[in-house]
């Protein structure tokens, strides 16, 4: 384990420009990750997390994405300013991802085996062999069935289960410090979700690597993270240990996102939700840019609240916190 | 494998049936009659109907055509009116030429449009992609007769490095062969380097934006082996389709170009058989087009299966 005053990852000031928009779609995003730790980034769709992530991967579309600020340091260097060969060496090796289709994140025409293997010939310097030895190895850890026999299939004879073992088979197969999972059990049967996690909470304890992992679903976050960082409109509004964020949440956001959790045995005849939409790119409200959708938004709010500690391992961005203090509006009496 | 190109075989027979049938019967509609361009000035009704007689000609249809394919299947596709040759000697004499011509200006579409293609979609938006665009639409544009001449005025006359016309088979002088061909294979294969291009780009364009080409950069592959380990072998699938329907017309269609370079191909053949009403000649011409394109669509069926896997399941 790093030190902490030496993490594995530390974003600072992270911020993403989409073409001519004078507001930054991802903005000011600032979290750091030990070694070996999980961080679960949580928020709605467009929220910004997956951009994120693809930032740090250096794999944003750009143009009309483009990198505004901000620095990422991994093992010394920073991601976010690096030339392209030296941030391709350590793409898929020290660090790698996971995305959210594994229907389509393998390429139709190549061999299972070779998708894995030619990643490790890129980084390890493999030959031909090795490479397929190792593919075979990463297939049988990912616990696909037949694995000798699954080298030489074609992404379409396998299930969607599979195919997205076979990608944290590609992910995983140069020993990554960093892996990077975009909603990997979205796509999924819940059935399937269930052992993809385990699977990828296994692997992480076998081989140490710390984890980023982007998801909706609050209940994958309690399964897997150690720390939380919940986005909102592009930015961090709280982050903390999974503990404190799900037993003290402090962000209006959080506490909506929360109670939105539907539950066992908790039949209620309408869902509780967030009221409100998240409003388009570029057209934020200023300060806080829950504001508009925020029972306790004020004039206060018209600055953007800087994401201050407010416990133990606990950091939030509103100016109310904590709500205690307020004459609280009850949520669920404005949501629904 | 095997079993599905036999399959495809089989398959073809009815095809080149029907093929055969239609050749026949159209040849019949089109108005003028051969006798007459056999017989020249002679006019006697004997001469006429002798001459009617010898070729068959006042059988019904169908019988004409029974016998017209039962010496097809033996090899015997007829006699020319007009030269006395047996049509399957004709064309075993031009097709080379032909053949030759083709698979030369299909190499030099391919090796400049794939390319091409694949380097404006990936910088697409920028100059390179505008400037290959714009010789891209010249290179539809400009007319081949045109284009050959400027060649010839040019690389023949002023310059004098390459012959203006003739032709050198191959199994003779190969070089020679090759340096004779050059110049009309390359007035040939610049128009189709151009649709070339444009394929190649769109189906690139469409490749580069799926989820596995983010995969593979995830994976930090090299940028060329991404474009075309990766993206130019799933945008192939058009390409092939489009390469092989080029390859069959430009049998058939590169009349003007052989004329102009006066290259004794089948397309000159075609042309002097159809004005001059030489039905057998015309048959069998159109029988061996048709063959050529049905297996031209065998080799792209085999092609798509080798580039995707996903058409081998039933």
């Amino acid at each position: 384990m790093a030190t902490s005053s030496s993490p594995l990852l530390d974003v600072q000031g992270l911020s993403i420009r989409l073409g001519k928009l004078d507001q930054n779609i991802v903005d000011d995003v600032s979290f750091t990750l030990e070694a070996g730790q999980t961080l679960c980034l949580v928020g709605e769709s467009g929220c910004g997390k997956s951009l994120t992530a693809l930032a740090l991967m250096g794999l944003l579309q750009s143009p009309p994405l483009a990198i505004a600020g901000g620095t990422a340091r991994f093992g010394g260097a920073d991601l976010l300013s690096m030339a392209k060969e030296p941030l391709r060496d350590i793409r898929g090796g020290r660090m790698a991802m996971i995305f959210q289709e594994p229907m389509t994140s393998l390429n139709p025409g190549l061999r299972i085996g070779e998708q894995i293997a030619e990643s490790v010939r890129r980084h390890k310097g493999a030959n031909r062999a090795e490479g397929r030895a190792r593919a075979l190895e990463m297939l049988r850890r990912v616990r696909i069935p037949a694995p000798e026999r699954r080298l030489d299939e074609f992404p379409h004879q396998l299930s969607g289960g599979m195919r997205q073992r076979a990608m944290i088979a590609i992910a995983l197969a140069n020993d990554p410090e960093l892996l990077i999972a975009d909603e990997p059990t979205t796509a999924l049967d819940v059935t399937i979700q269930a052992q993809i996690l385990e699977l990828m909470r296994e692997l992480q304890a076998e081989t140490g690597a710390a984890m980023i992992m982007i998801t909706h679903d609050l209940g994958v976050v309690a399964e897997m993270a150690d720390q939380v960082a919940v986005m909102y409109g592009g930015r961090i509004v709280e982050a903390g240990t999974v503990d404190r964020i799900f037993t003290d949440p402090q962000h209006p956001y959080t506490i909506g996102l929360m109670s939105s959790m539907p539950s066992l045995g908790d039949r209620r005849d309408r869902l509780v939700t967030v009221p409100g939409v998240v409003p388009q790119p570029g057209s934020m409200p200023p300060g806080c840019r829950f504001a508009s959708r925020c029972p306790f938004h004020s004039p206060l709010c018209e600055t953007v609240p800087p994401l201050r500690t407010c416990g133990e391992g606990h950091k939030v961005a509103c100016v109310h916190a904590p709500l205690e203090q307020l004459n609280p509006v009850d949520l669920q009496e404005t949501g629904t | 494998m095997l079993a599905f190109i036999g399959r495809r075989i089989l398959i073809a027979i009815p095809t080149i049936i029907l093929i055969s049938i239609f050749v026949f019967t159209l040849q019949h509609l089109l108005p003028g009659d051969p006798i007459l361009v056999l017989a020249g000035e002679e006019r006697d009704p004997e001469v006429l109907e002798f001459l009617r007689e010898k070729y068959r000609l006042n059988d019904p249809i169908p019988i004409q055509y029974l016998a017209w394919v039962g010496n097809a299947l033996q090899g015997d596709l007829g006699i020319s009116f007009r030269t006395n040759q047996p049509v399957l000697e004709l064309i075993g004499e031009k097709l080379p030429v032909t053949l030759q011509l083709a698979t030369m200006a299909l190499i030099i579409a391919m090796v400049i449009g794939i390319p091409a293609g694949v380097l404006s979609a990936y910088k697409k938006g920028t100059w390179i992609d505008w400037v290959a665009n714009v010789v891209a639409l010249s290179g539809l544009s400009v007319p081949n007769f045109w284009l050959g001449i400027m060649m010839i005025l040019l690389v023949s006359v002023k310059l004098g490095w390459l012959p203006a016309s003739g032709y050198q088979p191959f199994a003779e002088d190969p070089l020679q062969s090759i340096k004779t061909m050059l110049m009309p294979a390359f007035v040939l294969g610049t128009a189709i380097a151009a649709t070339l291009m444009r394929h190649t780009r769109s189906a690139m364009l469409s490749v580069l934006k799926s989820d596995y080409i983010r995969t593979a950069r995830a994976k930090g592959l090299a940028e060329h082996v991404v474009l075309i380990k990766h993206a130019l072998r799933n945008a192939l699938v058009p390409i092939v389709t489009v390469t092989t329907l080029i390859f069959g017309e430009l049998l058939a269609g590169a009349v003007l170009t052989e004329q102009i370079f006066t290259i004794p191909g089948f397309g000159k053949l075609v042309v002097d058989a159809v004005f001059n009403r030489d039905y057998a000649v015309v048959q069998g011409i159109v029988l061996c087009t048709g063959v050529a394109f049905i297996f031209m669509n065998l080799l792209a069926d085999v092609a798509y299966r080798v580039l995707n896997p996903r058409m081998g399941d039933k």
